[in-house]
């Protein structure tokens, strides 16, 4: 997976997914978060980032994929920090629905951006995969 | 609105609509337009919306060019809005209907969007627009 630069937290969460820190790039955007419970600050994302954050949690080691929401195309990390669930955030592309040709545009980067992190993550997987297989040979 | 334009029996009957001067100065805007528009009375309206000239100044221009009314369906800002452009000699009245807005919050709800958007429009003058655009609808979800 690619190494991004995501130097301070975006937000920061418990166990129930309540909000306990906010960095500065989160409170500029959103307002105050401290407190409040993620999912309901953001309305359909649970779907979205659940699973990964999940998945981070059950390993014990840093989550890293790129997600669509809100018409952001962002990388996140989501990294465990004991019961916390620490999430670096970095955005790529943010949907430009200007004109009927800045859409078009902007979709086809999101899609491209999608389908690349796809192809990488595939790439990723397979080389665990053939890790493993090697290994047990 | 105080345009002769809105006596006119054919102007629709929303509220949402700005009348423009001869130069394409906002000389007023409808109650329903004030919070997006409202600031800006007495400027070109181009000054403060960026790249619509292209997509709004046509129907306009045929508006005035004509004398008659002039109904487009076009996309800006993320919407799909039909215009209606009704000349009158003092400015030039535009009605504004909302259509479909893109709703970006997921994949899923930006694809069903589209599809409504693209119904729309395709229900009217073909648009130009990039062509990228229909492949990358299609490949949504």
């Amino acid at each position: 997976m690619a190494v991004t630069v995501m130097q301070s937290p975006f937000i920061v969460l418990d166990e129930e997914y309540t909000i306990v820190e906010v960095g500065p790039s989160a409170e500029g955007g959103f307002g105050p978060l401290a407190g409040q419970n993620l999912w309901e600050c953001f309305p359909g994302s649970e779907c979205l980032f659940r699973p990964y954050y999940e998945k981070a949690r059950r390993s014990g080691q840093p989550e890293e994929f790129v997600q669509f929401y809100n018409g952001h195309v962002a990388r996140i990390r989501a990294e465990p920090q004991g019961d916390l669930l620490a999430l670096y955030w970095e955005q790529l592309h943010v949907i430009d629905a200007l004109t009927l040709d800045a859409l078009g545009a902007s979709i086809a980067r999101t899609i491209e951006l999608l389908d690349h992190e796809q192809a990488v993550a595939l790439r990723q997987e397979t080389r665990s995969s053939l890790h493993v297989i090697k290994g047990g040979a | 609105m105080t345009a002769a334009a809105n006596r006119r029996s054919d102007a629709p009957s929303s509220d949402l609509y700005v009348v423009l001067d001869s130069e394409d100065r906002i000389s007023h805007v409808s109650a329903g337009l004030q919070d997006e528009l409202g600031r800006w009375s007495g400027h070109v309206l181009w000054d403060h919306l960026p790249g619509a000239r292209g997509v709004y100044g046509p129907c306009f221009e045929e508006a005035r060019a004509s004398g008659q009314s002039v109904e487009c369906v076009v996309f800006y800002a993320g919407r799909v809005k039909r215009l209606t452009a009704i000349p009158a000699s003092d400015g030039l009245a535009v009605h504004v209907e909302r259509l479909v807005t893109l709703d970006v919050r997921t994949l899923g709800t930006l694809a069903e969007s589209l599809g409504e958007i693209a119904e729309v429009l395709g229900a009217q003058e073909p648009v130009q627009h990039d062509s990228r655009a229909p492949a990358s609808l299609r490949a949504l979800p």
